[in-house]
């Protein structure tokens, strides 16, 4: 029979989707004179109601924000239940635990880092778990990552531990969801973390026991292998040739030997997650359109970032061009 | 009045007609249904196309209530005067049913898998709405040779 749950949703993505920004608007922003005027491209787009109050372009953050947690907001209001939604929402509350841990323990307030009203967990609960000690309020793996966190506090060691808790939590949810796809992409994902990690690791001469510790355990490659090799970038390009990451690694490794930046590798790995995302066009009842909608907008959000970014600091056109991905549409 | 087992199996193959093709477009058209509203609530100006999209997938219920219709005619059942039938007529009637039972049940669900396709392809272009309900439409043509073979066994069976 067919499965009719995703089916009403599924409707109104496909409208959602024509009005996601296309390659012509993001080339006329890329070839704005200036970021005010960049910015204007998006007054054209969904973003226009949150360009209404905004002082001068140096907050294009704000809109960015607005929109975001109105896809969240729109998103759970189409599904019959918002599992799906919150699975990917369970990113902001741990990047907002992130944030209150080090706030607590640093006494640097960096409270305009929060993401407020997309994650599942109220930003004023989790403030008050923090501020306690208490985390018995918050999801068991969240809480045991947190308690370890303050157990033997390091900021770094925050943001590893409370990604592998996160990194789990994606891995159990795909399991719910018995989705080819979604399992897919949190291993690739994981994956392409997990060479990124690697490379910075070895670059900074980390033990291996870190590096062991750093590498989220969601995905399939296994790079502690190469932790004790002279020759890590090198080991890593030959280990992963016969990979589906092989070129973007290859690709990624020269440029950053060249430069001694990842720009080029996160670009190919963006590139690389979207075309798997690019399966669900061809899907007809199914929850892997909601996902792919979901992340195109993420997408679509990184890009606006990139190209105000770049406008604001007055890079020139061919290099904010040359750090730009692909798009959904 | 008392029924042979030749005339329970002609009732049989009757209700099971419109209950298999019934269902087939039932949960088809519920499905149609469902995805074209989610984009008339972004886009309502497509109500048209998408209209017929929905209602294609609904002809396989109509065909099952034909052949059960004309089984309860041929079989006397209708005019009040049950014709008597020997076992062997009776399995003629049930199998008579069965093409348009099975082949409506199946052809439904699958041309509502294409119709919802199709209105996807409306929400993102409705300039090539004809396009989505013409090759909907293919799916008919089985809908269509399964009816016309419950309808031919049916003629055949002398009563």
């Amino acid at each position: 029979m067919l499965d009719t749950k995703y089916a009403y949703a599924l409707g109104r993505i496909r409208v959602l989707e024509t009005r996601l920004l296309d390659a012509g608007k993001i080339d006329r922003m890329v070839e704005a004179k200036t970021a005010a005027e960049a910015l204007k491209i998006l007054s054209e787009s969904e973003y226009a109601p949150h360009l209404a109050n905004l002082e001068n372009e140096n907050q294009f953050e704000q809109v960015l924000a607005a929109e975001r947690s109105r896809i969240y907001k729109l998103l759970r209001s189409m599904l019959p239940e918002t599992g799906l939604v919150d699975m990917f929402a369970r990113q902001f509350d741990y990047h907002n635990l992130k944030v209150l841990l080090k706030a607590q323990k640093l006494g640097e307030k960096h409270y305009e880092l929060l993401v407020p009203d997309v994650g599942n967990i109220p930003l004023d609960e989790l403030l008050l778990a923090v501020k306690s000690g208490d985390f018995q309020s918050l999801p068991p793996r969240m809480r045991r990552a947190a308690e370890s966190c303050l157990a033997d506090f390091h900021p770094q060691l925050v943001d590893i531990r409370l990604d592998v808790a996160l990194y789990k939590d994606y891995a159990a949810l795909a399991k719910k969801y018995r989705s080819r796809f979604l399992r897919e992409y949190f291993t690739y994902l994981a994956d392409l973390i997990n060479i990124k990690t690697f490379i910075r690791i070895m670059r900074l001469k980390h033990s291996a026991d870190f590096l062991a510790e750093a590498l989220l355990p969601a995905g399939e490659l296994d790079l502690t292998v190469l932790s004790d090799s002279s020759e890590p970038l090198a080991a890593l390009t030959e280990h992963l040739a016969k990979s589906r990451y092989a070129r973007i690694v290859q690709e990624g490794v020269k440029h950053y030997r060249e430069t001694g930046t990842l720009t080029r590798y996160e670009k190919l790995a963006d590139n690389f997650l979207l075309q798997h995302l690019k399966q669900a066009k061809y899907v007809v009842l199914g929850p892997e359109p909601v996902i792919a909608y979901l992340l195109a907008k993420e997408n679509e959000i990184k890009i606006i970032r990139i190209i105000m970014v770049g406008k604001i600091n007055r890079l020139p056109t061919e290099e904010i061009r040359e750090r730009l991905r692909d798009v959904y549409v | 009045m008392e029924f042979g087992l030749g005339l329970v199996l002609a009732i049989i193959g009757a209700a099971l007609a419109v209950l298999l093709a019934g269902i087939g477009s039932a949960v088809a058209v519920s499905a149609v249904g469902q995805s074209a509203l989610g984009v008339l609530s972004e886009d309502p100006d497509k109500f048209g196309s998408l209209l017929i999209l929905q209602a294609l997938p609904g002809t396989q219920g109509i065909y099952g209530l034909l052949v059960g219709f004309l089984i309860l005619l041929r079989t006397g059942l209708l005019g009040g005067s049950p014709a008597d039938l020997t076992l062997a007529q009776g399995w003629g009637f049930f199998f008579a049913a069965l093409p348009i039972a099975l082949g409506g049940l199946v052809s439904a669900l699958y041309q509502g898998k294409v119709a919802i396709s199709g209105v996807y392809l409306v929400a993102k272009r409705a300039e090539e709405s004809g396009k989505a309900i013409i090759l909907t439409a293919m799916v008919e043509t089985y809908a269509i040779l399964a009816l016309l073979m419950s309808v031919l066994i049916l003629l055949s069976i002398n009563v």
